[in-house]
């Protein structure tokens, strides 16, 4: 028999992990919604009313004690973490009054950082970068607005170019560009 | 009623995949007395659990710069799209109770923008329960729906956090069902009622086959309560449902031609409007059999 | 004037962080002083040793203590003065401990603020005056209210010490919930056999129940309470009914039974259950014919004893007792705002309650296991535990009794139906008491599936079975299970009508709604009121074996109370100055103890304080506008000379 060893040492783990999490989640829910993932008693409940955990390994209740016991990389590296839909059904049922959703966006927020975020979602911030749209406008759909009565583009940045520009001025103030890798060149991904 | 005009946002999906949302939505307001107007230069709410999750910061400063817009305007805005109400309601929520957080948002805005926190966010759903109320819904009525099984979908964002939101708890509501009744139509108790779509978070952008495993989940469960269509009030559940069979017989081989209706495509219809006026045969499955089903429709 | 002050270091916890020695060496440096000594348990025998020596050696006639909160040990210090033949008011407690040393970190500041502490106590003392005890007449008599378990525990003891006991039952019946139950653990006995013994209690001679009966007013105080209590209408005459149960067995009208967990019904005049004491019926009237209609009287005419009065009127029954315990029990929450677990939606989803009713013999099946919604025979139950215990969005406490009895029930079900597959679904599992954790032990190896995870939803399935959904957080895995019938685990909540109760009494509640004890470790059973008691789950949650030894605790206390024929209060109580007085009666109005009369005297009219009544509070002294009312050991310059003290730098 193979010899695994599968004996974890706490102290090994990055105990400073939910500390950062709870400061990242503060900047913009402030402190008390990020904390409450301390009183997480693991009792399941989030993860049972999971319409994503019924057909995948998403278990949020076992993300909420990676984060508290510091698994840092395993928690930041998992696909699992992008399996919520945010539907909020665990949030709402939680007994301790985890924000339990809240919670995963903050973890996104730093998987995203910490390059975890995947090619697809970049693809759909490409679109906002370069339309404000996250589901731009397609010719076909032009030919629909026309049909029914409707400007063939609609009064959103889609006509309004000065509009669009505010838009993407703000994505630059707030370092989104880098985040998503943008190059306001090509105005397309940068190749990784 | 007080003469109320709201600022209509309108989003992506809306505008740029389903236009008959907004051709339906506006015509019907506006016959109940309730006027809108376009919010020049809006953009991406931006998706709540899309773009919350990959930055919350830049999502908050695209919420704040969309209400900023409506801010200018005067008005309150009217959301069609759960995760546009979410969104922007969210947001104007965290900036109303947070001074601090409002400052460094407008540091972001600057200088040409300013976010002061004057008006609110009203979903679609508030708007015709609250404002019009069900009375006045019931005295427009003029092609009953009698006979009409509906699936009524209300989508999440709409309800939830509760705490944020502020229209209750959301496991079981009534909103949307009362509005669907109104019409006669019968909204039917299913399986799983309260379930996402499948939309939401990302997960249809980054596993479409997860969300598309929800959303089939969802569908059978209402064709096994022998519903006609199904109703929702929310953009992102609308496409993940019409669209969505598309993809799902593409992917799964599951063909279930099951009828997506906005609410305000079935309230146009008990309201006696034509379904091409209401945008209904510009979706990917074909509403025909609700029409069939309700005499005088055709 | 000679004072003492003792510092004391309460182990570590003050001198911890107080430096203890350098507060004695200040306090010497007071006026007054002539002795100041520090020990590390001033509340020890070789503590007060200290300061006994120090009244003898040293002539003291006034003592400062800096230690502990006043309402820790004031009493212990007051007593040794008297003992030494001193006054025990001429005291005072410096309170170093609670408000300073377990409040502060900085060693050097807090050292100063005990310095503050100190000298404000001894400015205090220096004028304080030596004041005498009052004493009062006792009442030897008990009120008892509620005659479940606890009541009836604490009634049989006072009774059986020779105390009279009057004992108010809301219901028509003693017995409370522990009548309803059908086994208890974790002995298996089955309840009403081991109360009925208790519930011969009716025939104690020193016991009155007055049944179907609420508490009305109490006025009074400790040693000396009035309570008017309404006896409702039963429609029934009580000295004449001789429980033949015919006026039940006749009534035409069936109406759901509260008692049953409306899953039976029972007749419009109607007993609780076979064994119910008295065994006098009630008639309902929000139900009965001759009342709803204005036709029937067929209870009337079955009557032979003619026992029946429609025209029968409340009673309002006034009673003197010196000391009250509230035994007034609990109350099941109602699950049905947890709307995911679809109770009062689905037929087949119960509360504990419920179930224990559906598996009595004397229930609305005959103790027959079927199912509501077709009554069918259940062969898979699913127990659902914590169902608004441990939830923020309920109830954040832990309701205690919810793990045992459900084991109970689960490994009953197993013992009489082997067939039946029977799951309980767990957040913890908590078994402290004696022989519970090995009844728990039993219950898995009779096959209770036990699965740790709290029930996310409960979907209801066209054929009325339903499907539960959970993740087994041991595994890891997300679970359904189809059951047949799930069971709810409901938090208790305070009694009904305990809000009510509670401004009477002038007690106080906790922040879980249960009424609240005077400490939580050393006064379990007392209120802060004097004289009033407290047993069983009024208290707060806690299984049969834990209400009996509440109870019995309560009943040790009245005892103590109302064994004496007199009692002595404090002294410290307001009084006006009879010379400066206006009787505007602004004091009157503000008492809310009901203390103060205005009162002739030679023409004018003037404030008259009752000292029994006063409890000392200072509203009238705030009220009064042209400075009459004082209290004593708390006159103005007594409190001006500590903020004087206060002022002053060390």
């Amino acid at each position: 028999m193979p010899v695994i060893k599968s004996i974890i040492r706490l102290n090994d783990l990055d105990t400073n992990f939910v500390d950062e999490v709870i400061e990242t989640g503060s900047e913009v829910f402030g402190e008390e919604i990020p904390k409450t993932i301390m009183a997480c008693m693991q009792c399941g409940r989030c993860s049972g009313s999971c319409p994503s955990g019924r057909r995948t390994a998403f278990r949020t209740r076992k993300i909420y004690r990676e984060v508290v016991l510091g698994f840092r990389e395993k928690v930041l590296s998992s696909d699992e973490l992008w399996y919520c839909t945010t539907c909020y059904t665990c949030q709402e049922r939680c007994p301790r009054g985890v924000k339990t959703t809240e919670i995963i966006r903050i973890l996104r927020n730093i998987a995203a950082k910490e390059g975890y975020m995947s090619k697809s979602h970049k693809m759909a911030a490409g679109h906002v970068f370069r339309t404000g749209h996250a589901v731009a406008i397609n010719e076909e759909i032009q030919n629909v607005r026309e049909e029914l009565g409707l400007s063939r583009l609609p009064p959103t940045t889609h006509s309004h170019p000065e509009a669009l520009a505010k838009l993407q001025d703000i994505l630059r103030k707030t370092h989104f560009d880098e985040l998503v890798g943008f190059d306001w060149e090509t105005m397309e991904l940068k190749e990784v | 009623m007080e003469e109320k005009t709201y600022a209509c946002f309108l989003g992506c999906v809306i505008p740029n995949r389903y236009p008959g949302i907004e051709l339906s939505t506006v015509k019907m307001l506006r016959e109940l007395g309730v006027e809108s107007v376009d919010m020049p230069g809006a953009g991406c709410c931006p998706a709540p659990g899309v773009f919350g999750s990959f930055d919350l910061k830049t999502w908050l400063a695209l919420a704040a710069r969309n209400i900023c817009i409506a801010e200018e305007l005067g008005c309150d805005i009217m959301t069609m799209c759960n995760g546009c109400y979410g969104s922007l309601q969210e947001a104007d929520h965290l900036l109303k109770g947070d001074p601090l957080l409002k400052d460094k948002v407008n540091e972001i805005l600057a200088p040409e923008m300013e976010y002061k926190g004057t008006i609110n966010v009203k979903h679609q759903v508030e708007i015709f329960t609250d404002d019009i109320g069900i009375e006045r819904i019931k005295e427009a009525i003029t092609m009953p729906l009698d006979g009409l099984r509906v699936g009524v979908h209300y989508g999440c964002h709409f309800l939830k956090p509760s705490a944020v939101r502020g229209h209750g708890k959301a496991e079981r509501p009534g909103m949307v069902d009362a509005l669907v009744e109104v019409t006669g139509a019968k909204s039917v108790e299913y399986k799983d009622k309260m379930m996402c779509c499948g939309f939401g978070g990302g997960v249809r952008t980054r596993d479409i086959e997860v969300a598309l495993d929800i959303t089939k989940e969802k569908i059978t469960n209402m064709l096994d309560a022998g519903v006609d269509c199904t109703v929702n009030p929310c953009a992102s559940c609308h496409l993940q449902f019409d669209r969505g069979q598309v993809e799902i017989e593409h992917i799964f081989g599951d063909r279930f031609n099951l009828p997506v209706l906005y609410y305000s495509q079935l309230l146009g219809l008990a309201m006696g409007h034509d379904p091409r006026e209401l945008g209904m045969h510009k979706q990917n499955i074909p509403t025909d059999p609700v029409l069939d089903k309700v005499e005088g429709l055709k | 004037m000679n004072i003492g002050v003792y510092v004391c270091h309460c182990g570590t916890n003050i001198a911890g962080v107080i430096d203890v020695e350098k507060v004695t060496e200040y306090a010497t440096t007071l006026d007054g002083v002539v002795v100041a000594r520090n020990y590390k348990y001033m509340c020890s025998d070789p503590g007060k040793d200290l300061i006994r020596s120090d009244i003898k050696e040293n002539n003291l006639d006034r003592v400062v203590v800096a230690a502990c909160s006043p309402t820790m040990h004031e009493k212990t210090y007051r007593d040794v003065m008297e003992e030494m033949g001193g006054n025990p008011f001429l005291f005072e407690m410096a309170n170093i401990r609670e408000q300073d040393s377990w409040v502060h970190t900085d060693k050097d500041m807090a050292t100063e603020k005990a310095y503050d502490l100190v000298r404000m106590a001894v400015a205090k003392v220096r004028r304080n005056e030596p004041l005498e005890r009052i004493e009062i007449p006792v009442t030897q008599r008990a009120l008892i209210i509620g005659g479940g378990v606890a009541g009836m525990e604490a009634s049989l003891d006072l009774a059986e010490q020779g105390y009279e006991v009057i004992m108010v039952e809301k219901e028509q019946s003693i017995g409370g919930h522990m009548s309803q139950l059908t086994k208890t653990f974790p002995t298996l006995d089955c309840p009403m056999c081991i109360l009925a013994p208790k519930m011969a209690l009716h025939e104690h001679k020193n016991i009155t129940i007055y049944s179907f009966s609420e508490i009305e007013e109490v006025s009074g105080y400790v040693g000396n309470f009035e309570v008017s209590i309404r006896k409702k209408a039963k429609s029934v005459i009580e000295d004449l009914c001789n429980g033949c149960g015919l006026c039940q067995e006749k009534c035409p009208t069936k109406v759901l039974s509260v008692y049953d967990g409306k899953l039976g019904t029972r007749k419009a005049i109607y007993t609780l259950f076979p064994q119910a004491v008295p065994r006098i019926p009630v008639l309902d009237r929000e139900n009965c014919l001759m009342f709803t209609k204005g036709t029937c009287g067929v209870c009337k005419k079955v009557c032979p004893t003619d026992a029946i009065d429609y025209d029968q009127q409340d009673e309002i029954i006034t009673e003197k007792v010196g000391a009250i315990i509230v035994a007034t029990g609990y109350a099941e929450y109602d699950p049905t705002p947890i709307e995911e677990y679809g109770y009062g939606r689905y037929k087949n989803v119960l509360t504990g309650l419920q179930f224990e009713r559906l598996t009595n013999a004397s229930g609305p099946t005959l103790g027959v296991l079927k199912r509501p919604s077709d009554g069918a025979t259940p062969k898979r139950f699913a127990f659902i535990q914590c169902v608004g215990s441990r939830d923020v969005n309920t109830q954040e406490y832990c309701s205690k009794v919810c793990c045992m009895y459900t084991v109970k029930n689960a490994r009953l079900l197993r013992d009489e139906h082997p067939e039946s597959e029977v799951y309980i679904f767990y957040t913890d599992v908590r078994s402290a008491g004696k022989g519970y954790e090995e009844f728990y032990k039993i219950s898995q190896e009779k096959g209770v599936k036990f699965i740790r995870g709290r029930v996310s939803e409960v979907v209801g399935l066209p054929d009325d079975n339903l499907l539960l959904r959970t993740e087994d957080t041991l595994t890891g895995d997300v679970y359904e299970v189809e059951v047949d019938m799930a069971i709810l685990a409901c938090a208790l909540l305070p009694a009904e009508g305990s809000d009510k109760l509670r401004d009477i009494l002038k007690i106080s509640e906790g922040t879980d709604g249960f009424f609240m004890e005077a400490h939580p470790k050393l006064r379990p059973v007392d209120t802060l009121t004097d004289g009033i008691y407290l047993a069983g789950c009024a208290q707060g949650p806690r299984d049969i074996a834990d209400t009996v030894v509440h109870a019995k605790g309560a009943a040790s206390g009245a005892s103590v109370l109302i064994s004496h024929t007199k009692m002595s209060l404090d002294p410290i109580s307001a009084y006006s100055d009879e010379s400066v007085c206006r009787g505007c009666g602004e004091c009157k109005l503000v008492c809310q103890f009901g203390a103060i009369e205005i009162e002739p005297l030679n023409g004018r009219l003037i404030a008259k304080v009752n000292e029994v009544l006063c409890k000392g509070c200072g509203a009238c002294v705030g009220a009064c506008c042209n400075g009459a009312m004082s209290i004593r050991h708390f006159k103005d310059e007594q409190i001006n000379s500590m903020i004087e003290a206060a002022m002053e730098v060390a």
